[in-house]
């Protein structure tokens, strides 16, 4: 006789992938030492991202006053923001979400889809880049003094960056799978990950300096001003209600849009391994 | 050797790269189309929106349209001269070892990806073109048509002096095996170096100097300010002798980095 189907509670689910996700940071942290090389690169490749970020703006600022509605104080507490979503990006998905269409081409894929657990979790959590954990201090370095530089500060409304952040960022992995789980329907287009570079490049400005109609198409369409600009409106001017609702809604709607669009494109998809 | 044989052998590399570029129309399309329009875009309204904020009709002796022009024809020519993807391979196969396939044939491996960066950068910026062309000419943004041969010619003779530093990195693979994050911090100093970002007029005096005293403001500044006339022709020339002493140097240091690698390397893995 057969025994009854043991049903995986809430718990046991999130402690087995609890479990697994601690296993992917030790084997990452392990293969990136190896190469120390490509490891100190990557901590000072961020560094000089950051540094560019800044520099163009403090340029910029030589010459104006306001650039959007903000001043050279508002809008390094924008780049802070900015850095820190960045960071955490660097850290959870960059080396998983860049090597997609890769894995898809080389008929890695099977091997993940063939596993006992989530093939999303799987093809977006497997790596782990244990360097950027320095870029997200500098980050969180340069939010914290940019925000004790500004004028006049609300701490009250400062504490709106922890449930916006985390929105922020799970609307930018939302997006950025979609982005790479089309090359399981291409197979060949590398080229859209840049593409979505080019289109992160857009919620990498405030989003005020844009026009009213674009502005809305980052705000709703295509949400990259949900990323950096809503967090940081939130603590320098507080945008409209309506921002705040959606920007709370759209993290775990984009989630499950995410997860829609990969059931679709798994049911396209043809297998690359031999 | 004779001269022919090289130069048909190049040749057939040259179009090697054309037609894997076109082969995959809508990667292609991304690429030299989709990429320069959304980047343009992003960049024109930043220009906009820092005039907006100065309330100025001039921001260091320019107006408005000389920025749009700028960024416009920045995205453009910065497109051109950066080099991810051959980079990326050549590591790659060093790493893996696949280069063995290639060290075997009766070639250089400099020539091989050389001539065939040149392919797609040629088929590339044919395309691409279409962009500054259309947007300048409906916006009557300021350009210089009669300038953009000899700017044209730069962009392609620093072309090479970026190979030549990607040839330099690719090969210290042979060492260090990964060295992808190489490649991204050369470019990310060339973001900033190039002009990429913001005119390098715009800088403090010296700094800009500093600046134009590296041949990699020929990426994108030297280039396009003279189509822009922000610059004259002196600057330009300057921009031709930078770039030579610049590829004199990534040339001498290639030979001896893959000399050196070729000595190291034990050819296993293919």
């Amino acid at each position: 006789m057969l025994a009854p189907a043991h049903k995986t509670t809430l718990k046991e689910m999130f402690k087995k992938y609890f479990i697994l996700y601690r296993a992917f940071f030790k084997a990452s942290a392990i293969a990136e030492i190896e190469f120390r090389l490509n490891f100190a690169m990557k901590i000072f490749n961020d560094i000089i991202w950051y540094a560019a970020q800044v520099f163009t703006f403090e340029v910029l600022f030589l010459h104006t006053k306001l650039i959007g509605t903000w001043d050279v104080y508002q809008t390094r507490v924008f780049l802070g923001v900015l850095f820190i979503i960045d960071a955490m990006y660097m850290i959870f998905l960059q080396e998983n979400l860049d090597k997609f269409s890769e894995k898809v081409r080389k008929g890695e894929l099977d091997l993940l889809l063939t596993k006992p657990v989530n093939s999303q979790f799987m093809i977006s959590f497997q790596k782990v880049s244990v360097s950027c954990f320095g870029n997200l201090m500098i980050a969180t370095g340069w939010f914290v003094s940019s925000l004790l530089n500004l004028q006049e500060v609300s701490w009250g409304r400062s504490l709106w960056i922890f449930l916006l952040v985390p929105c922020g960022f799970t609307i930018l992995y939302s997006i950025r799978f979609c982005m790479a789980a089309l090359s399981v329907i291409l197979v060949r287009a590398d080229n859209l990950q840049f593409v979505w570079y080019q289109l992160y490049r857009l919620g990498m400005r405030p989003d005020s300096i844009y026009l009213r109609w674009l502005q809305i198409i980052i705000l709703t369409i295509l949400p990259v001003g949900l990323i950096a600009s809503v967090p940081a409106r939130a603590i320098l001017d507080p945008p409209e209600t309506w921002v705040y609702v959606w920007s709370l809604a759209a993290a775990p709607l984009s989630l499950w849009l995410s997860s829609r669009f990969w059931k679709f494109a798994l049911s396209k998809y043809q297998s690359a391994s031999s | 050797m004779s001269f022919t044989a090289f130069y048909r052998r190049n040749l057939g590399f040259f179009k090697l790269a054309i037609a894997s570029n076109l082969e995959y129309r809508l990667n292609f399309l991304l690429d030299s189309v989709f990429q320069p329009l959304v980047n343009s875009i992003v960049e024109m309204v930043l220009w906009m929106a820092i005039f907006k904020g100065a309330q100025a009709i001039e921001i260091a002796g320019f107006t408005q349209n000389y920025y749009l022009a700028y960024a416009l024809w920045g995205t453009f020519v910065a497109r051109i001269t950066v080099n991810w993807m051959y980079e990326f391979r050549m590591i790659e196969e060093i790493d893996t070892g696949s280069i063995n396939g290639l060290l075997v044939r009766p070639m250089h491996y400099y020539e091989y990806y050389l001539s065939q960066l040149l392919g797609y950068k040629l088929v590339t910026t044919t395309v691409s073109f279409i962009f500054p062309l259309t947007l300048i000419t409906l916006f009557d943004l300021p350009t210089q048509w009669s300038r953009i041969p000899a700017a044209m010619a730069l962009i392609f003779y620093y072309v090479i002096f970026v190979y030549g530093m990607s040839f330099c990195i690719a090969s210290l693979a042979f060492i260090f095996n990964k060295v992808n994050s190489l490649t991204v911090t050369k470019n990310l100093a060339l973001w900033l170096l190039t002009g990429e970002l913001f005119p390098l007029d715009l800088m403090p005096e010296n700094i800009k100097n500093l600046f134009l005293a590296l041949p990699f403001s020929c990426g994108v500044y030297i280039p396009v300010g003279y189509i822009t006339g922000r610059i004259d022709s002196s600057v330009l020339i300057q921009g031709f002798q930078t770039t030579t002493i610049g590829l004199v140097i990534v040339s001498v240091l290639g030979f001896f980095l893959w000399r050196k690698g070729m000595k190291q390397y034990a050819g296993t893995g293919a």
